[in-house]
């Protein structure tokens, strides 16, 4: 039996189909998000379908997941991204304890118990702090590429001190220091500071090792080393981090569903 | 009892109110006579006075759920009658429950809660611009959107001014204290009264028991006693008539009888197998208890018949949520009222409530001289002691009730949100091992929806996930 998960987030669609017997991807895809979410997520379905050889009803259940889950017409059901995130990450991650997931709208942090439940989570406020869409700003007004953050970071000598969090206020903070004359590679340095250390606050007391590290953001080079950095924990990025979420209401629902008919 | 119970839209409500006239009920009978007021009619003729919220809610289907609403939507008429009959109408500010036990003990007084009207902005979806007044104020989106009552005031159009504001300071919250300095910079006098900080008795000191198991100096409390003997004597002055001991002392005994069905109507309400009463009309249910919507008498009636209807569908083993709904203590009070219709859409049940005033739902000591009881409670409010204290009052609740999660919602601007949710999360998930979530609620949610949505939604699965283990 073939079950699709698709995780509908705000930058990008994602899909994964897997092979319940085998617990195998077969099957995967992307593409950007946009304004007609529910078609740009069936299109790209029957992309994946297509490409792969795959008839659609021989697609035994889908669940939809994310920002946009509640757009996607084609899901038969829907889960929150924190449960998602942990069960995609818990089956790339067997021993997983904290998950760390960045995205491009918003940042959490899921603590796990021993059979890889949610024990609790905490999530970002309402605004970009902290995400993806943070770096991407940051990543534009530098004139830079998102890949390049990474190694501009490591060849910082002296991080800038970022002292606002919000998007608005740090692309004004950023004019200023390269105004000062400070270089590219201290601002990027303190701006991943800057987001890892509020992922960080939010985590609280108790981390539980080992943290994985999941979501678009983790795909951005040098963001695991801030993370590291900021919590002085050895963090792991998580196998195929973009699509974890995807992988995890795959799986959900393979477990709900295949329940449901046996 | 009203037919199954379920939550209903206010389209549906209008059908259900002409189904209810033609069945014959009519409400509410304690009004219908003695030439008080008339709270009967639909939901719907509410959405005339601009409440356009009113269309995004659900509500409970029951008869004493629309008595309910009805007399919350028509306290601003009650105020205007009261008014011209030549009532005296009294502003009580900040202190949730304590000042309003002794104006309602007068013949000639009908105290109110000004800031109330941090409700307006969102019943009324912005369009009263009543924020927008507070800005041009001075008193930002920075501060709780309790700033909302300064918009009132300056527009007259929701409730009569006051021929008398008392409000307490001292342990109060920064942004409250500007706001009412602001309001009293604007040409309307207010009686202040401080209450302090309520601290841990040192060792060897004399110390007192209040409700709610909190225990303070003797000399705190003889202090808000002596700064209570002066808000009567204002409250004597404004009345032109004086509060004996025997007066006061049936104001509190008539107080206690709100406290007591609120009391019977939350163990109900939060601890029967099937939830019996929707989260939304339990939360304005439990307002009563601070001000009494400007009559106490109605108030009493108003909850007498709630509670007989939830105690018959507790009875009948009918609720209006399924038995498996996720049991969340809920912390703070919403700005957004269509939250608490949020939890429930997403699996929720509210199965304990701390919203700031449980010293209001407290029995006031009926065996104590009358000042020396109302102190005692006043001293017993959750927000003028520490974080921690209020925390452990939480536990208390969690335990009893056996919350499975806790959610604490925060006000925006408020200053004692800023850091109470985390020290508050921090004890209980010391004590419990369970989850603890903060959310953000504005005044108006819409943008917010569905971030808010996946939080409340992943709690509940959070929650079920846990049970399974």
């Amino acid at each position: 039996m073939i079950y699709a998960g698709i995780d509908a987030g705000s930058r990008t669609i994602k899909i994964v189909l897997i092979d319940a017997e085998k617990l195998q991807i077969i099957a995967k895809g992307l593409a950007d998000q946009g304004v007609e979410q529910d078609k740009l997520t069936s299109e790209l379905f029957e992309r994946v379908l297509k490409n792969n050889g795959i008839n659609k009803k021989d697609v035994a259940a889908i669940v939809a997941t994310g920002y946009g889950r509640n757009a996607v017409s084609i899901a038969d059901t829907t889960i929150t991204e924190i449960t998602s995130h942990a069960v995609g990450v818990r089956q790339l991650v067997p021993d997983a304890m904290t998950v760390i997931d960045i995205g491009g709208q918003d940042s959490k942090l899921m603590r796990l118990d021993r059979n890889g439940k949610v024990r609790d989570f905490a999530m970002n406020d309402r605004c970009a702090a902290g995400t993806g869409r943070f770096l991407e700003v940051v990543a534009q007004r530098l004139g830079v590429e998102l890949d390049s953050l990474g190694r501009m970071a490591a060849k910082s000598r002296s991080p800038a001190a970022i002292s606002s969090m919000c998007v608005v206020f740090a692309e004004t903070e950023i004019t200023g220091l390269l105004a000062d004359g400070k270089a590219r590679e201290d601002i990027v340095a303190g701006v991943q500071a800057a987001i890892a250390n509020r992922i960080i606050a939010m985590a609280g007391r108790n981390i539980e090792l080992p943290i994985i590290f999941t979501g678009g953001v983790a795909m951005v080079s040098g963001m695991d080393a801030a993370l590291q950095s900021a919590l002085g924990q050895n963090i792991v990025v998580s196998p195929d981090p973009q699509m974890t979420g995807a992988l995890g209401a795959a799986i959900l629902a393979s477990d709900r569903f295949n329940k449901a008919s046996g | 009892m009203s037919d199954k119970p379920k939550r209903i839209t206010l389209e549906e409500w209008d059908l259900r109110y002409e189904q209810l006239q033609r069945a014959g009920v009519r409400q509410p009978p304690a009004v219908a006579i003695g030439g008080r007021p008339n709270y009967d009619g639909p939901l719907s003729r509410h959405l005339e006075d601009g409440d356009q919220r009113l269309l995004k809610l659900r509500y409970d289907n029951s008869a004493a759920a629309l008595r309910l609403w009805n007399f919350l939507l028509t306290e601003e008429d009650r105020l205007h009658q009261a008014r011209a009959k030549g009532k005296k109408l009294i502003g009580t500010m900040k202190d949730l429950g304590t000042v309003p036990v002794m104006a309602y003990s007068f013949d000639n007084v009908v105290a109110f809660y000004p800031d109330g009207a941090w409700w307006i902005p969102c019943v009324m979806e912005l369009s009263a611009g009543l924020l927008s007044i507070a800005d041009s104020l001075g008193i930002d989106e920075s501060f709780c959107p309790v700033r909302a009552m300064l918009g009132a005031f300056v527009t007259g159009a929701h409730f009569p001014v006051p021929d008398r504001l008392i409000c307490s300071v001292g342990a109060t919250c920064d942004d409250f204290s500007a706001i009412a300095q602001r309001l009293n910079s604007l040409g309307h006098p207010i009686f202040w009264w401080e209450i302090p900080h309520r601290r841990k008795p040192d060792p060897n000191e004399a110390a007192i028991n209040l409700p709610g198991g909190f225990r303070a100096p003797k000399c705190q409390v003889e202090f808000v006693k002596s700064e209570l003997a002066r808000v009567k004597a204002a409250l004597e002055e404004s009345a032109g008539e004086q509060l004996d001991e025997k007066k006061l002392s049936a104001g509190i005994k008539e107080a206690n009888q709100v406290r007591r069905y609120l009391a019977e109507l939350r163990h109900l309400a939060f601890t029967a197998e099937l939830c019996p009463i929707p989260a939304l009309e339990m939360l304005i249910a439990e307002m009563l208890a601070i001000h009494f919507c400007s009559d106490r008498r109605e108030t009493i009636e108003v909850l007498k018949e709630l509670l007989g209807e939830v105690k018959a569908r507790v009875q009948a083993g009918i609720g209006i949520l399924d038995a498996d709904a996720a049991k969340i203590f809920w912390v703070n009070p919403v700005a957004d009222l269509q939250v608490m219709n949020l939890l429930e859409d997403c699996g929720g049940r509210v199965c304990g409530t701390e919203y700031l005033f449980t010293h209001a739902l407290d029995a006031i000591p009926e065996d104590l001289p009358a000042l020396e009881a109302l102190a005692r409670m006043a001293l017993a409010d959750p927000m003028v002691g520490s974080s921690t204290e209020r925390a452990e009052r939480i536990c208390t609740d969690i335990r009893k009730l056996g919350a499975e999660a806790v959610l604490i919602s925060r006000i925006p601007g408020a200053s004692h949100c800023a850091l109470e949710g985390e020290v508050i999360g921090e004890i209980v998930q010391d004590k419990f091992d369970i989850p603890v979530l903060e959310i953000e609620v504005p005044p108006v949610t819409d943008s917010m929806r569905p971030t808010v949505r996946t939080r409340l939604e992943a709690l509940v699965e959070t929650i079920k996930a846990r049970r399974k283990r």
